[in-house]
């Protein structure tokens, strides 16, 4: 059997903000996966991606890229990974040649031909300034600039945020065509999980600043069901298969860890294949 | 680290279109300045003043220079702007991408310093030109006393450029006019405190005895002539500013 080689781990890593702390995280991408990186807003993804990309120094653990420590010292390693952020970055004045003359002076590998082919493809006028681009057209011309000097890697912070369905499609699409390649990975970032249902092989839950769930996503769906019942059927179910419930005029709903068990446990009780919303929201709702 | 300055250079794009025109009005400028000191009027000027008696030969040679020191640190003057580079980088969010991208902290601070030097590069470049013209023209500064003075604006400048991107690093983005007036009231404080003993003489002479005229034309050939003090300085304030900045930076991460 392949050995999986990890292009991204982390190890009990620890980065205190005072008032919100990213508490001994652990988790690992491996090479040729796409992993879906979840939580609500302000759960501590967007700190764990600068920690990632060296922006932010960690308190303590260890972080690895490319199996190399990330200390400080790690530029070069960056070569070989594309980001896109939230928000777009570039000045407002910058058009798509602009970027082309000053990312070709920074990256070793950066393609002009196929930075312009994206370009092309994603209907982005080349001499217009990006501050008059719509949001899914700076999405795209970020996304142009983290495909264009090979990257083996793309990092995404919340790409898909605020796009209609169509555009968020399109990019869904873009990041299936980047993982044809064996040694291309994703680590994207969403609270938008139906895109991630849609593309990711990996999921890693964060919440409130700690791993809660992590692993692969097809387990974790098969695992999980939402088994449905009366509100005073609950106290049968054993303690040890909840994860979280909510109660309705209707009845109770409850996420299950191992939807099989329950299914054969309670023969009587219907039990449904749980989304990754709703898992996400039921593991929030465990810990408030 | 060539893309940043190129990116910096792109975001001063406007100031230096419009520094373009100010330098084409300085040229022309010091040409009819020129020339009217050596065949027009103000050349008729000095002319009837020594006839008078008002001032001497070394005076009208002095005034003269004066006026030209101010046409020789106007193509200096673009690195006043740097502020602006700061500034869109912060509202742009350019520091994020600027994290991403494979280039180390010590070469991101570098490319920053690297580009007010660009600044002084262009500005050297036309103020040589400038130096050619007058110093063919009039006999009252020659090209060495004319570049001596551009070596010692520069250098007064690079400390203030220095001291904004050290300022603007331990400050932080938006607050650009702090980091201003700050970088200027440190230059001024040491410019006062290396010269106080000079200074408190001209202070007694121009109360005391009323007689100023000395002391002026003494700065005057200090800077024609002694501009290498300067320098030396300009290049020690960069590097403890680029060595405290880099300090802060790593400490921050991400800040440039």
């Amino acid at each position: 059997m392949d050995e999986v080689i990890n292009v991204i781990e982390l190890k009990d890593v620890v980065k205190d903000y005072g008032d919100f702390k990213l508490d001994k995280i652990s988790f690992a991408v491996p090479e040729g996966s796409v992993c879906g990186f979840i939580g609500q807003n302000g759960a501590g993804k967007t700190t764990t991606i600068n920690l990632i990309l060296d922006v932010i120094k960690k308190d303590a653990g260890e972080v690895l890229l490319f199996g190399q420590p990330v200390d400080g010292k790690s530029a070069s390693l960056r070569e070989d990974v594309g980001v896109v952020f939230d928000e777009m970055g570039f000045h407002d004045f910058m058009t798509g040649k602009d970027i082309n003359i000053m990312m070709k002076n920074i990256y070793k590998n950066w393609d002009e031909e196929v930075f312009f082919d994206y370009l092309k493809r994603f209907s982005l006028p080349s001499k217009k300034p990006c501050g008059k681009f719509s949001r899914g057209m700076r999405m795209k011309l970020q996304i142009a600039v983290a495909l264009s000097h090979h990257a083996k890697m793309l990092i995404m912070d919340e790409p898909t945020s605020g796009l209609d369905p169509i555009v968020r499609n399109e990019m869904i699409n873009i990041f299936r065509e980047f993982v044809v390649e064996e040694d291309h990975t994703i680590l994207l970032s969403s609270h938008i999980t139906g895109d991630l249902e849609k593309i990711a092989d990996e999921v890693v839950f964060i919440d409130g600043g700690r791993i809660v769930l992590s692993g692969n996503k097809d387990e974790i769906l098969e695992k999980h069901g939402i088994l449905k019942c009366k509100k005073d059927e609950l106290s049968k179910i054993s303690e040890s298969l909840i994860v979280s419930f909510e109660e309705s005029s209707f009845g109770a709903e409850v996420l299950v860890n191992d939807r099989h068990a329950a299914a054969k446990l309670y023969p009587d009780m219907l039990i449904e294949p749980a989304l990754l919303e709703q898992i996400m929201i039921f593991y929030v709702n465990k810990k408030r | 680290m060539k893309g940043l300055i190129i990116k910096d250079i792109m975001c001063l794009k406007k100031q230096l279109r419009t520094f373009s025109f100010v330098l084409l009005g300085v040229f022309v400028l010091a040409l009819m300045y020129v020339l009217s000191a050596r065949f027009g009027n103000i050349a008729k000027a000095g002319a009837d003043m020594l006839l008078d008696n008002d001032i001497t030969a070394v005076d009208v040679k002095n005034i003269g220079s004066f006026v030209l020191l101010i046409f020789m640190i106007i193509p200096l003057s673009a690195v006043l702007d740097m502020t602006v580079i700061f500034n869109a980088d912060g509202e742009a969010g350019f520091n994020r991408i600027s994290s991403s991208i494979p280039l180390s902290i010590p070469k991101r601070l570098l490319a920053r310093f690297l580009t007010i030097y660009a600044l002084f590069g262009i500005g050297i470049v036309v103020d040589t030109v400038l130096a050619i013209m007058i110093s063919s023209l009039t006999d009252m500064m020659t090209f060495g006393e004319l570049m001596g003075t551009v070596v010692f604006f520069a250098s007064i400048l690079s400390i203030y450029g220095a001291l904004v991107v050290f300022f603007n690093i331990l400050l932080g983005y938006g607050k650009d006019q702090y980091c201003q007036v700050f970088a200027i009231l440190v230059t001024v404080l040491a410019v006062v405190l290396l010269n106080l003993k000079k200074l408190i003489v001209v202070w007694k002479v121009a109360v005391l005895e009323k007689e100023i005229e000395l002391n002026v034309w003494g700065w005057l050939d200090y800077i024609k002539t002694k501009a290498w003090v300067v320098l030396i300085a300009a290049v020690l304030v960069s590097a403890v500013s680029y060595g405290l900045s880099l300090y802060i930076a790593e400490r921050k991460r991400g800040v440039i």
